[in-house]
């Protein structure tokens, strides 16, 4: 063959290749989008759902996108003073609801009772002492919740579903005292 | 019996193979649509004069609300803070930290308030602010909310150009 030749049967060869692997990322990315996703969490404020180090978790945007997100459900949420940022708490309230929460829990026993508006949902961290959440910014338009968190992946050792009620043991110290009988 | 069968698997390869340039095509159109730009009938009267009340197309591009280039003076589309599956079209007033005067009720009366935007929020109204269920109703709302900028009008014709 030719110079030519071969160097024109180079390049569709490598056309094709990076059309296959072009079409991998695209199923990648609406998989990502549409069903879905993963997301690294850390803070202390979801303790004792979610440890103060990185976590991986997996979240679904079906309930998410049909309005099927309600109270108990874990939510990643784009923050409502950060676009940029993305926050994970828990749906305690939807529209309509009537919410008593403590303001500041650390400092007073003080509550306060809000009902949520239209569109709106109150989320707020399972570590009450240590979240900044609706409590701080207000109810938050459904339209920023980003996925529901479902399933956790990483550390393996509380490889799991999240439940739809704040844990009330550490789910690793679980695991520990499980393996010793005695 | 055999010859059947072979002319069948061709059909049906072919069939595929044209299935997949369209899937293909609309692959393109859809990241198109969502990421760059795409058409939007907009309707309602809540910006007349700048679109009309029975529906103008225009062009809205996805790449400035990403990059954070969104600010006062531009009309956005947002999806409504009061109904999530709604997408509402209205204009940005003030961004972060700026002090917003408005009235409140300008129909009824001359009454208006003066408002800090809080971080993160982005205040808009609509140009008809007599018809028109904007900030002045519903708040601030958070900038994550903002879907995309309106861009110019393609439809009706005479209207053609940019906003």
């Amino acid at each position: 063959m030719s110079l030519f030749q071969l160097w024109a049967f180079i390049v569709k060869e490598a056309l094709d290749k990076s059309f296959l692997v072009a079409k991998f990322f695209c199923a990648v990315h609406v998989t990502d989008t549409y069903l879905c996703s993963t997301a690294l969490v850390h803070g202390p404020s979801m303790l004792p759902t979610f440890n103060l180090t990185n976590e991986i978790v997996l979240l679904e945007r079906i309930s998410t996108q049909n309005g099927k997100a309600g109270p108990g459900d874990v939510v990643v949420l784009r923050s409502p003073e950060n676009p940029r940022k993305f926050v994970t708490k828990r749906i305690i309230g939807t529209e309509g609801d009537n919410i008593t929460y403590i303001v500041d829990p650390k400092n007073s026993d003080r509550t306060e009772t809000i009902i949520v508006p239209k569109g709106h949902v109150w989320v707020q961290g399972d570590n009450i002492y240590n979240s900044y959440d609706s409590r701080n910014f207000g109810p938050v338009p459904y339209g920023l919740l980003q996925g529901k968190v479902f399933w956790r992946i990483w550390p393996a050792g509380v490889f799991g579903s999240i439940g739809r009620r704040p844990e009330t043991v550490d789910p690793a110290l679980k695991v520990v005292e499980q393996s010793n009988p005695s | 019996m055999k010859l059947l069968f072979g002319k069948w698997t061709a059909i049906a390869k072919e069939s595929i193979d044209r299935a997949a340039i369209v899937a293909k095509f609309l692959c393109l159109l859809h990241v198109t649509n969502t990421y760059i730009f795409s058409p939007t009938l907009v309707y309602g009267p809540s910006m007349l004069p700048t679109l009309n009340l029975t529906g103008d197309v225009v062009l809205s591009e996805y790449v400035s609300h990403r990059l954070g280039k969104v600010g006062p003076g531009d009309v956005v589309l947002i999806q409504s803070p009061e109904n999530p599956r709604k997408m509402i079209t209205k204009r940005v007033v003030a961004m972060e930290g700026e002090v917003v005067s408005f009235l409140v009720d300008p129909s009824r009366s001359d009454r208006s308030r003066t408002v800090v935007v809080p971080k993160g929020h982005v205040w808009i109204q609509g140009d008809n602010i007599y018809a028109s269920n904007d900030s002045r109703n519903f708040g601030p709302i958070p900038y994550g909310l903002i879907q995309g900028k309106v861009w110019c009008r393609v439809w009706p014709i005479d209207g053609f150009g940019s906003l």
